[in-house]
């Protein structure tokens, strides 16, 4: 704590420059069509932003590393958030399970075209094409 | 004994200004337990008001929504306002610098700072209150939160405020640790109660933030219509769920974990033997911290997550059991061949290892994700909880306050009312929870404010013994501070449960303003039964 790092103005002013270029990269690519995984770069570049500014700007390089520690310890824990959660938006529906990914049961008893026509309040309805009236009700 | 009697934090310095002003952990520690027992008794009396309303079938008392109202109180109450700051807040404070020998926390301003944050985020929960109160449940879960016309802004406003608090004391209490230990008092000669506050401080600064984020998603929704959990704007209503459960999962570890370490004090000082496992109680409190991290789904199992993330997180779910196992053995061999005394914080403790086990392993159950589809959102989860936030957290919080009382403030309560007490809340908390269980199994859902003539039995079982768990709390609480009334001192210099860690050694009762007269030299570990014999010193 006794001995403070002096940081040369040289660092200061070559690290913001790297700063505005990666801002520049952020943009550039934006322009790219990377698919899904645009996000990912563009998170990428956001992290090497953030992680020059600790490193430099905030003196982490210099500091005692317990604080690397922490900072290195956030990015996990953030990591962990946010490819769990991935996961799970990634993999719905896709063991088969899901209800929605299900073909709807279409067996009909076999008197059922000699049934009266209604619908499933009681309403008289026109043909037993019930499964678009479920359909029709959600619009 | 008042010759003996030297300047004690309560009553040096003097004047109201000396308090709202102080720096003195201690204080600022008294000042967050009465706050929180404030909080306490009003979710209690919310509780024991459902209890009422749910005594017979159908609506007697109150409607549908002021039920709804009562229960997200209840709950939102007793999580942000009593159980996450008390313990932390109440006993952390007032112990962990005397537990390293220090004259403070690392950062005073800072303590008294998150007292007034708190403070301020309760402002928010009392107007909710006042307004009308709020009608989602404690967790908020979207869509409902953001179309529900009750006060759902000023309740989550006052919950990102309070998350503030907790922030910052738990910044406060890592920089304590790591700095301010006196001499060859090394990580493994620490009270375990040190190393659970740690753990639960590092929960605190790594999940909290992300609790913040979600109340201010969820407002961004609300007022600005982007949508994040809305699918007509694109959003994703079970993102909610990940992002509140990221925090509250990990949360519940800050709730438990510093219960553990107030076990992990008492059993041993009561049962006057050496901590059986030392290094593994400090590890496991170090991996449940962790492992808390990756088992949030479990809430989720009913959701519509994916199926795969169900699996891992049923999977990871039981890895939560090891550390925890690890825990509740090394205690009970600590007692084997102590010399037990009966005492009111081991009775507390006593419960709590009966309680809390009951709670864990009913977790393993809803961890499983066929039995969950099952349990879910019935009377088997909220039996559950409770017997994990309740019947753990509370009464070893009890346990704790009873432990440490004649320590904080200097006057010893009347031990055998505080022993009935004792029994009592353990008797009421089993004959309100356990029928509650049975309840669960038989398809009772929660949040209900009525029920099927089918479960009138055990809902009036649960409801009769409420009232008995109700007046228990408030009689052991209310003899506690009696004492304080009454000023039932205590010699400055006594040791009554015959304690050996730097607080029941180093300083007098109550503590000196500046903790230590002289500068503490440490002499033996906080468990060393078989190497010193320190007296049990009780003289009135």
């Amino acid at each position: 704590m006794s001995d403070h790092h002096i940081t040369p103005l040289r660092t200061y002013l070559v690290i913001a420059s790297c700063l505005f270029f990666l801002s520049g990269v952020t943009v550039w690519v934006s322009y790219i069509d990377l698919g899904s995984f645009n996000i990912v770069l563009a998170m990428f570049v956001a992290t090497v932003k953030a992680s020059l500014v600790a490193f430099f700007f905030m003196h982490l390089l210099w500091d005692d590393k317990k604080n690397l520690v922490l900072f290195l310890m956030s990015l996990m824990f953030f990591g962990i958030f946010v490819v769990i959660t991935m996961i799970d938006t990634e993999f719905r529906g896709a063991l088969g399970f899901n209800p929605e990914t299900k073909e709807p049961i279409t067996k009909r008893a076999p008197f059922y075209a000699q049934l009266p026509l209604t619908d499933t309040h009681g309403y008289p309805v026109d043909s037993h094409d019930d499964i678009h009236h479920g359909d029709d009700d959600h619009h | 004994m008042i010759e003996n009697v030297k300047q004690n934090y309560l009553t040096h310095p003097k004047g109201i200004m000396s308090w709202l002003l102080t720096l003195d952990h201690k204080r600022i520690g008294l000042m967050y337990l009465v706050s929180g027992i404030l909080f306490f008794f009003m979710g209690g009396l919310l509780a024991l008001g459902m209890r009422l309303e749910l005594a017979a079938p159908g609506n007697d008392f109150i409607s549908s929504e002021q039920y709804n109202n009562i229960y997200t109180l209840h709950g939102a109450i007793m999580i942000f306002l009593f159980i996450i700051p008390a313990i932390p807040g109440a006993l952390g404070n007032i112990l962990l610098p005397l537990m390293v020998g220090a004259k403070d926390v690392a950062f005073p301003r800072l303590n008294l700072a998150s007292f007034y944050i708190y403070s301020f985020g309760a402002l928010f929960a009392l107007y909710t209150i006042v307004n009308g109160g709020v009608d989602t449940g404690w967790t908020f879960y979207t869509p409902y939160s953001t179309q529900s016309s009750s006060n759902v802004v000023p309740m989550t406003l006052g919950i990102f405020i309070i998350g503030f608090s907790s922030i910052l004391t738990g910044l406060n209490f890592i920089a304590t640790v790591h700095k301010m230990r006196i001499p060859g008092l090394t990580w493994y000669k620490l009270p375990l109660f040190v190393w659970a506050l740690y753990g639960t401080s590092l929960v605190q600064i790594t999940a909290t933030p992300v609790l913040a984020i979600t109340m201010v998603l969820l407002m961004l929704e609300r007022f600005l219509g982007i949508g994040i959990f809305d699918p007509a704007l694109g959003g994703d209503p079970v993102l909610y769920q990940h992002f509140f459960w990221f925090y509250s999962h990990p949360a519940v570890y800050i709730m438990i974990l510093p219960a553990f370490g107030i076990i992990s004090e008492i059993i041993p000082v009561h049962s006057r033997k050496k901590i059986w496992g030392y290094k593994f109680i400090a590890y496991s409190t170090l991996s449940i911290a962790f492992i808390g991290f990756l088992v949030w789904g479990h809430h989720m199992f009913t959701s519509g997550q994916s199926v795969f993330s169900q699996i891992v997180f049923s999977f990871i779910t039981y890895f939560v059991g090891i550390p925890t196992g690890v825990k509740i053995f090394s205690w009970i061999l600590t007692m084997y061949k102590g010399q037990v005394s009966f005492t009111p914080p081991m009775i507390y403790a006593l419960s709590f290892l009966f309680l809390f086990t009951i709670g864990g392993l009913t977790g393993i159950f809803l961890g499983a994700v066929a039995l969950d589809i099952h349990l879910h959102d019935t009377y088997f989860v909220v039996a559950h909880f409770h017997y994990v936030m309740q019947g753990g957290t509370i009464v070893a919080f009890l346990g704790g306050l009873h432990h440490w009382w004649p320590k904080s403030f200097g006057t010893m309560y009347n031990q055998t009312i505080a022993n009935i007490c004792a029994f009592g809340v353990f008797l009421g908390f089993n004959g309100t929870f356990f029928p509650q269980f049975l309840l669960g199994l038989r398809g009772m859902p929660r949040r209900y404010a009525t029920y099927s003539e089918q479960f009138v039995e055990l809902h009036s079982y649960s409801t009769f013994w409420s009232g008995i768990l109700g007046f228990s709390i408030f009689f052991a609480i209310v003899n506690l501070f009696w004492s304080f009334m009454k000023r039932n001192k205590v010699d400055p210099g006594s040791n009554p449960w015959g304690g050996m860690s730097l607080e029941w050694t180093h300083t007098s009762s109550p503590p000196h303003p500046h903790n230590f007269e002289t500068d503490p030299v440490f002499e033996h570990g906080p468990y060393d039964y078989d190497k010193v014999i320190v007296e049990k010193t009780y003289k009135k």
